[in-house]
């Protein structure tokens, strides 16, 4: 469960986010969405405690990001919007690295399943420089996998990934939330988010211009037309202009 | 083509003034600057004679400055050699011309021919080393009087350069045309490594030659007009001036010393330059994807150095390696950056092979010094070995001290473009701190420890000091090998600290030139490095000298003396390091890079 209220993010008298509250469910998918320069990766990097916030509070499972910022990182996994790996350590060093640094224990079978699983097994003993951008994106997610995270970030996950790996990525995000995780995921791909999100957040210059499920979403911004997708409620929500 | 050059050349220096005047706006910027104008005016500046009363050299000291300049030549023209033979001996899958990326992007889809590509390359290459002929008169002219006026001065550099620049790019473009013409590519090898071999064995042999003949005429005289008089006599003699004669073409303009001399030098040394440009003008190659990968090459080299890791060597791809230590599932997470940041060692300016080379240079430095100084020593009846051995040693230490910590980077700073994933793990501030810490520590006090082993061993190896003996010898050992980790790790935490503290000054300071401003910023990093250094250690040395000196009165014997010290050191250390690594957790949870660009 990640419960958000008020947050807010200045950059010095730039406010990028401002008094933004919402609320993610166990085995609800949040689709994060918002023009260039809307807050949403500042939104994120806050809720996984990469940055500080100026004010609010984010509890991730229960546990306040502010008063106990290790055990509530302990239930996340952030994947960033470029896969950030160490340079010099192979496939399964990345495993067992990130098993020590969260106190997962014997780690072993599960990071080999999880290897088989995201098609990495024989690619176990590579280090990054000879992975795909694909490959690279799929061990950022192998290693945010292995705590059994009960909270996921994802910003702009597709990027860079072949149409294989696309619908990988996305049977895999409905998985983990089939199996009781709360996901924030952004991403500008709007038909991404109707295939996977069960609720959307739109945000304009930082703050909540509407949020609730798809279909409340669209029914706010539809003025009574039917079938209207969530491009054309985007559009008239952003007020079809950038941040 | 030329016309487009240009456009791009200008407006790209208009924009870097503008964009560099702009930046002053800034206060660390403008400090930077000030602090590199005054650094530059008192160590060169100062020191250069400018409009007024001609203040020209000394005699003697334009006699040894052309001495010097004759020497400086030949070192240049055996350079060369070895360069062009290099080229020959191990030529390049893929030869290509010097592009930037942005340049191949841009101009190889372009609708121009190969040839106009080419003249970009020599027109661009002709910027750098106008700038580059420029510097070298400016900075280097009050070494001697050598040649003519700064002017000529500068079109004789200009010419020994351009030739140099042009000689190397005809040989790439003649090694890529015969590549590809596939037949006798190895027998053209040969033959132009015979030739050039052979050619400077010929110099060499005459040169000895003339040296045994005439060893009189270098032994009679004295001083460094009468060495400039007889390496010019050696010079003009036969066969070896006809030997050196294509060099002597292209350094007669520089060391013409009046109008007259240089009119006549420059009309043949321009004409060796033409046929240069004709010739690489005239080799029709196909080099464009040696110059993408030359362009590749070097773009991954500029940013390796920016991260401060070494280039990695052309055509190498990094291998896995084990870990330094087997990695156990549970235990503390320090341990786990540790074992990271060993295995990245590889990749940092300071890695295994450097620490081993290092090590061996020093071993054999050592061994040599004990050879030469044996039968002074035994002359002398007195030990010279130890005292140098332990000098190297005081120095070694020093430098590992304060330049160690910015060489040795696997920490939070090789750790920057990571910090996103870093500062999600559920780890407190102070302890991700410490743990990304841990490997640079290790590496220096490894370091330390050599040089306290050594020393422990050179130190006074005759036995005259009273007093030291073997129980002294060994707890000071002991002592300063405890301590040594402690330092280390608080000579670290200050590049750290100014990495999370000022991210946009720290990354400024990490590029490679930028400008006198970012020169300045790395000066005020390294006085506050040593400044820093200092603040931390005069309260635990100030200490170690009184609980020396009451312990020693007290116990009577310096042993325990320097254990009790020991103890009173570490523990002001450990408190400065408590401190110091909260304040770095601390600050690092707070630490938010992209805030500091913005």
């Amino acid at each position: 469960m990640i419960e958000v209220e008020g947050l807010t993010k200045r950059y010095g008298g730039f406010t990028a986010v401002s008094g933004l509250s919402f609320c993610v469910r166990p085995g609800e998918v949040l689709g994060l969405v918002g023009p260039n320069g809307a807050g949403k990766t500042s939104t994120l990097r806050c809720m996984a405690g990469v940055i500080p916030m100026n004010s609010g509070t984010v509890r991730i499972a229960g546990t306040s990001l502010e008063a106990d910022p290790v055990a509530a990182k302990r239930e996340l996994a952030f994947f960033p919007d470029e896969p950030r790996l160490f340079e010099y350590l192979t496939v399964r060093q990345h495993l067992a690295f990130v098993a020590r640094i969260y106190g997962v224990g014997p780690y072993e079978d599960l990071a080999r399943r999880l290897l088989e699983e995201l098609e990495l097994a024989d690619k176990a003993d590579m280090l990054p420089g000879e992975l795909s951008r694909g490959m690279k994106q799929k061990l950022v997610i192998a290693c945010g996998l292995l705590h059994s995270p009960k909270v996921m970030f994802f910003d702009e996950p597709l990027t860079g990934l072949d149409p294989l790996g696309i619908r990988r990525m996305k049977d895999s995000i409905i998985r983990r939330a089939g199996e009781g995780a709360s996901i924030v995921l952004s991403s500008h791909l709007l038909h991404l988010l109707e295939e996977v999100c069960t609720h959307v957040l739109i945000l304009k210059k930082g703050v909540k211009v509407a949020d609730g499920s798809l279909e409340e979403v669209a029914a706010r911004f539809s003025n009574g037309e039917a079938g209207v997708g969530l491009e054309e409620v985007f559009i008239r929500a952003t007020g079809g202009t950038e941040a | 083509m030329i016309g487009a050059l240009l456009y791009l050349r200008i407006n790209s220096l208009r924009n870097l003034v503008a964009y560099r005047l702009r930046r002053l706006r800034q206060p660390k910027y403008l400090l930077g600057a000030v602090v590199a104008a005054a650094y530059i005016y008192y160590f060169f500046l100062r020191r250069l004679s400018f409009a007024g009363a001609p203040q020209g050299p000394a005699p003697v000291m334009a006699d040894a400055g052309r001495v010097v300049a004759a020497f400086l030549c030949t070192a240049a023209a055996g350079a060369a050699l070895v360069r062009i033979a290099f080229a020959w001996i191990a030529p390049s899958e893929k030869p290509g011309l010097r592009f930037s990326e942005a340049e191949i992007a841009f101009l190889f889809p372009a609708p121009v021919t190969r040839q106009t590509l080419v003249h970009f390359r020599l027109l661009s290459a002709q910027a750098a080393i106008l700038l580059t002929s420029a510097l070298i008169v400016f900075f280097f002219r009050r070494m001697g009087d050598v040649g003519g006026g700064r002017v000529a001065s500068w079109i004789g550099w200009w010419v020994i350069l351009s030739t140099f620049d042009l000689h190397v790019t005809g040989t790439n473009l003649t090694l890529a045309r015969l590549r590809e013409r596939g037949r006798g590519f190895v027998l053209w090898r040969i033959l132009a490594v015979a030739a050039i071999v052979s050619y400077a064995a010929a110099v060499v042999l005459c040169a000895v030659a003339y040296l045994d003949a005439h060893s009189a005429s270098f032994l009679a005289g004295s001083g460094p007009g009468a060495m400039g008089r007889a390496i010019g006599a050696m010079a003009a003699s036969s066969p070896l001036r006809w030997l050196i004669a294509p060099f002597g073409v292209v350094f007669a303009p520089y060391f013409a010393r009046s109008p007259a001399d240089f009119a006549l030098a420059i009309v043949p040394a321009l004409a060796v330059v033409a046929l240069h440009y004709f010739w690489v003008a005239r080799t029709e190659v196909r080099f464009e994807e040696g110059s993408i990968a030359l362009a590749e090459r070097r773009a991954a080299a500029r940013a390796a150095l920016q991260r401060g890791e070494a280039p990695a060597p052309a055509g190498a791809r990094p291998k896995p390696l084990a870990g330094p230590f087997p990695l156990e599932p549970a235990g503390l997470p320090e341990t786990a950056l540790l074992w990271k940041n060993l295995l990245s060692m590889r990749s940092s300016l300071l890695n295994r092979r450097t620490v081993a080379l290092s090590l061996w240079v020093f071993v054999c430095a050592l061994m040599v010094a004990r050879t030469l100084l044996a039968d002074s020593a035994r002359a002398r009846g007195g030990d010279i070995y130890g005292p140098i051995v332990v000098t190297l040693c005081f120095i070694v230490a020093g430098y590992t001290l304060l330049v160690g910590p910015q060489i040795a980077r696997q920490d939070l700073r090789a750790d920057l473009p990571n910090m996103d994933i870093l500062k999600t793990y559920p780890v407190e501030g102070w302890r991700l701190a410490l743990g990304e810490l841990l490997a640079p520590t290790a590496i220096l006090t490894a370091v330390l420890w050599a040089c306290i082993i050594v020393c422990a061993f050179a130190f006074d190896s005759r036995g005259d000091i009273e007093g030291l003996t073997p129980a002294v010898r060994v707890s000071a050992a002991l002592c300063l090998g405890a301590a040594a980790p402690f330092l280390c790790l608080l000579q670290l935490i200050v590049p750290n600290m100014v990495m999370v503290l000022m991210p946009g000054w720290y990354q400024a300071t990490r590029s490679r030139g930028g400008g006198i401003e970012l020169m300045g910023q790395r000066l005020i990093l390294g006085v506050g490095q040593l400044l820093l250094a200092l603040l931390v250690a005069v309260p635990a040395a100030l200490v170690a000298v009184i609980v020396l000196v009451s312990a020693g009165w007290w116990f009577g014997s310096p042993a325990p003396a320097l254990f009790a010290a020991l103890v009173a050191v570490l523990s002001i250390m450990a408190s400065e390091l408590v401190v110091a690594l909260w304040w770095l957790g601390d600050r690092l949870a707070a630490f938010d890079v992209s805030a500091d660009s913005r």
